[in-house]
């Protein structure tokens, strides 16, 4: 019997095997209309069934190569499953509600999809994007209605300040979601509802919504004899499916379709062709990819310090509870909140190379140089975005200057993490400020160093939006190959070239090497004791 | 008891060395901010100048414009002149005034444009830069000066603007006077002109939708993870905190074939749709969810309370901290995505862009205007920049939870 455990427990190993379905239920006393269901579950078994089948022989549905497999092998465990649901349906053991819930909620999302898809629910976004675009004020009514119920504690009746930024909100949302166009929108469904590739998947999605409804209510929990941690296990995996859904269809399954399309010779839209490892054996002898990668190299061994040394200083200086750090700390952020597209498109009118603020700054700073000194420096006025020897370093001052406030602040969560004691032990000892920051603070800071270091390593080594805003309308990868990054080459093979197989190559050979670096920091973090601690 | 000599002297001495340390503690501080900051001013005032402004050399922050006077109802240029006091506001009344361009003997780099009819000659010659000049006797502003006439020009007649003062100029070459005053037209222009009104509301769209998409599943599934116990979910989450050092490019190529297959590639649902489903985002609610007491949903357990109520009436309400940083990381994702646009959405479909992709547009096409492209900058920072000013605590709180991830 497994009961609650204490939190963060190891948990004790679950198998479907422990958990024995206790009959406690008679099954001719139950009120559920029993008859119905197992006609259903019958339904769905030839159902699956036949749509593994189906796609299996491509019968009026097209899906390429390898996906048709993985899909009719779903479908058939779909069906087998099914199948066996019909006898514990039966017998009225726990496994066929858990089974058939599972099923039902399954197919009532599949044909919920299909049904979208067929009324074109999903594009439907883009009306409804276009109608947004002259009721979005409506919003600041949604936005007043939270701010008026964030201040209900401080008034006298925060009960009906609250009821009443309730209705303002649900009142905006309600006037929002019509000037949106929801009426015409339900009228144009309802159209819609006539074709039979949407009233169809509809009426399963509603049957097997309804089915899956039915057993997970209490009645066919108490007549299928569930127990307690039977619950459990369907309300952990009920909870979960949202997620795990999306992790399969958007994150796993693509992961292993993009391993696999590194392996073909692929253009996007034809047939492809099966190569084994030659794109990854290309990628060694192909010029530009390693250049690409020497730019990273080069890139990282300046932009990632530059951005992380500064930051480890202004946290330390952050740190000294002195007033007016809240301020900084707030400025210091901004390029972070600011967005990538936004802060590069303002550096590439400051580095200009005639008219810019960058290059009017040295010649002045020079002057001033010059006629305190003495002195007769010329002034150097490179070319920055269109110099071949300097466009990598004008991207190297755009990504340390935005990552800098990023990785202040991550320091400085780390420094409020070490125990003051030490610094007063240290003020005892008469130690000073530099002292105590190399003999206190580096030291102990060593895992935010590390993690911060690993962070921007993996960022810089993604580098993609800087250089190729910079060099708009030009090609990204700059004059003479000199801005071009490994990411620069996959979307240009991908989505410029449509060698979509040697771009998967790519971005596997960059994902090799950002996880081998995840590997050297977990494993330094591992040194530090912090993940056994 | 009245201190030493000594330990008075140690006091100020480290009176002295704490201010000094303030100093250029704060010092290294407002440096910083300054350079954090400037681009940002740049922008500001970059949104409000004319076109030409953007382009002047040397470069200047505050945005000017021509200054403009208004004379017998007609609106002429304003320029600034020396009427022998200093720079003043002048406007140009007659052109094509006779006029010879002298030289300054004594210092050849010195050229002034005249009109001849104030000019009488002495009749002595003189050499300048090897060539023979013939001097003359000019009537300048300043006074009568013997100078060289080097060729014949045309020049400006200009009238003081504040009294009756004359003088004469190129007028091409006249210093224009100017005032600071802000375009603030610009906004309306980029707005209705370049659409960047569809982009804004587009990208508050998206935004809304994955951040409440993003909430919904990981508040679910970070209270599996956390209070739920099945089979296999220990493994599942492990899977789940791997994922979260994948970098998205590995995914993209699958990822646009799938909305090639969908049909969602071009459409405003390829942005949303994939990205409201976060393995960072229920790692962090699970790990919030699993400090909550035990004993708090005891009670509701033995009051035959089910798990979908217990997480929205007592967790929930107890989460909005980690809900509240959960949602200013994913806003910023939504809203600064750039890459995923960019495959995604068709150049030429301009309606169902974003602001990244409506800016990078710009800022590639409207070389000859930067102004515009500033305004757009500007309107794309202002709804972030206005949620950081009301939940600082929550982004860097979420940059805090990114460090022990």
């Amino acid at each position: 019997m497994i009961g609650r455990g204490p939190l963060g427990a190891p948990p004790d190993s679950f198998t479907m095997d422990t958990i024995t379905p206790t009959r406690t239920a008679d099954p001719a006393k139950t009120d559920l209309p029993l008859g119905l269901m197992l006609a259903w579950r019958v339904v769905v078994a030839i159902g699956l069934l036949a749509a593994a089948f189906g796609v299996a022989f491509a019968v009026g549905i097209e899906v390429e190569g390898t996906l048709r497999w993985v899909f009719t092998a779903a479908l058939g465990i779909g069906g087998v499953l099914a199948i066996l649901a019909i006898q514990w349906t039966r017998t009225m053991v726990h496994r066929g509600r858990a089974t058939g819930f599972f099923l039902d909620y399954l197919v009532a999302i599949g044909a919920a999809f299909a049904m979208a898809q067929g009324a074109d629910l999903f594009n439907g976004l883009d009306t409804a994007a276009a109608r947004f675009n002259d009721s979005a004020l409506f919003l600041i009514l949604i936005v007043v209605g939270w701010f008026v119920g964030g201040f209900a504690e401080k008034t006298k009746r925060p009960a009906l300040v609250r009821r009443i930024a309730r209705s303002t909100m649900a009142a905006g949302l309600a006037v929002l979601l019509v000037s949106m166009g929801l009426l015409p929108g339900l009228v144009e469904f309802a159209r819609r509802l006539t074709q039979a590739d949407v009233f169809i998947p509809l009426a399963i999605a509603l049957v097997a919504a309804y089915s899956a409804r039915l057993l997970w209510s209490e009645r066919a929990a108490s007549s299928f004899g569930t127990n307690q941690n039977q619950a459990e296990v369907m309300d952990g995996f009920f909870f979960v499916s949202p997620n795990l859904i999306g992790f399969l269809v958007f994150l796993a399954g693509p992961l292993l379709v993009s391993l696999f399309i590194s392996l073909t010779d692929w253009d996007g839209l034809t047939q492809a062709s099966f190569v084994g490892l030659e794109n990854y054996g290309r990628l060694f002898s192909d010029a530009a990819f390693l250049k690409s990668l020497r730019n990273i190299l080069v890139f990282g061994l300046v932009a990632v310090p530059a951005s992380v040394i500064p930051g480890l200083f202004l946290a330390a200086l952050l740190n000294s509870k002195l007033p007016g750090m809240k301020v900084f700390r707030a400025i210091y952020f901004l390029p972070s909140i600011a967005g990538v597209v936004g802060v590069t498109l303002i550096w590439k009118n400051l580095l200009n190379a005639t008219v810019g603020f960058v290059n009017y700054g040295i010649l002045r700073a020079t002057e001033i140089v010059n006629s305190l000194t003495g002195a007769e420096f010329e002034a150097a006025q490179p070319l920055w975005i269109s110099g071949s020897s300097v466009a990598l370093f004008s991207v190297m001052i755009v990504f340390a200057w935005q990552q800098l406030g990023f990785n202040t602040v991550l320091f400085l969560a780390g420094m409020q993490g070490i125990d003051p004691s030490l610094y007063e032990a240290a003020d005892i000892d008469g130690a000073s400020a530099w002292a105590r920051f190399r003999s206190i603070t580096v030291p102990l800071l060593k895992p935010t160093t590390v993690f911060v270091v690993t962070n921007a390593t993996i960022l810089a080594l993604q580098l993609f939006n800087e250089p190729f805003i910079l060099q708009a309308p030009g090609p990204p990868n700059g004059p003479s190959n000199s801005t071009l990054s490994p990411v620069i080459y996959l979307y240009q093979n991908a989505f410029q070239r449509f060698r979509q197989g040697y771009a998967s190559a790519v971005a596997w050979a960059l994902f090799a090497l950002i996880f081998a670096i995840t590997l050297v920091y977990f494993s330094r973090q591992d040194e530090e004791g912090v993940l056994s601690a | 008891m009245p201190d030493t000599p000594t330990q008075q002297q140690d006091r100020r001495r480290r009176l002295v060395r704490t201010t000094v340390n303030r100093g250029s503690a704060y010092l290294v501080l407002v440096l910083f901010a300054a350079v954090m900051l400037f681009p940002f001013v740049y922008m500001a005032t970059g949104a409000v100048k004319t076109p030409s402004d953007t382009f002047r050399y040397p470069p200047k922050v505050l945005p000017r414009v021509p200054l403009v006077a208004e004379i017998d109802g007609e609106e002429r240029e304003v320029f600034s002149l020396d009427f022998g006091s200093g720079e003043e506001p002048a406007v140009l009344v007659e052109t094509g005034v006779a006029a010879g361009l002298f030289v300054d003997p004594d210092n050849p780099e010195r050229t002034v444009p005249w009109p001849l009819d104030l000019a009488s000659e002495t009749g002595s010659t003189v050499t300048v830069g090897g060539e023979s000049l013939s001097t003359f006797d000019v009537q300048l502003v300043a006074g009568t000066e013997t100078l060289a006439l080097q060729r014949n020009t045309v020049v400006g007649r200009f009238q003081q603007l504040d009294g009756d003062g004359v003088t004469y100029a190129v007028p091409r070459t006249a210093t224009p006077a100017e005032t600071i005053d802000a375009q603030w037209s610009n906004f309306s222009e980029v707005i209705g002109l370049r659409d960047l009104d569809r982009a804004l509301t587009n990208t508050i769209l998206v935004t809304i939708l994955v951040v409440a998409g993003t909430l919904f599943t990981s508040i679910m599934g970070g209270y599996a993870f956390a209070r739920v116990r099945f089979p296999g979910r220990d493994k599942m989450f492990l899977a789940y905190l791997g994922s979260i050092m994948l970098p998205f490019i590995v995914l993209i190529i699958p990822l646009f074939q799938l909305m090639v297959g969908l049909g969602w590639v071009n459409h405003i649902g390829s942005l949303v749709w994939p990205f409201l489903f976060n393995a960072y985002g229920t790692f962090l609610m699970r790990q919030f969810f699993i400090a909550i007491p035990k004993d708090l949903e005891e009670a509701a357990f033995i009051d035959g309370a089910k798990r979908g109520r217990i997480l929205w009436t007592i967790f929930v309400p107890l989460s909005w901290p980690a809900i509240a940083t959960l949602a200013t990381f994913m806003f910023l994702y939504a809203w600064n995505s750039f890459i995923w646009p960019l495959v995604s959405i068709n150049v030429a479909n301009a309606d169902n862009f974003v602001l990244t992709l409506a800016l990078q547009q710009l800022g590639g096409t409207a070389g000859e205007s930067p102004n515009l492209l500033f305004a757009g900058i500007v309107l794309s920072v202002l709804v972030p920049f206005t949620v950081f000013a009301f939940a600082q605590r929550y982004f860097v709180e979420n940059v805090a939870t990114s460090g022990i991830k």
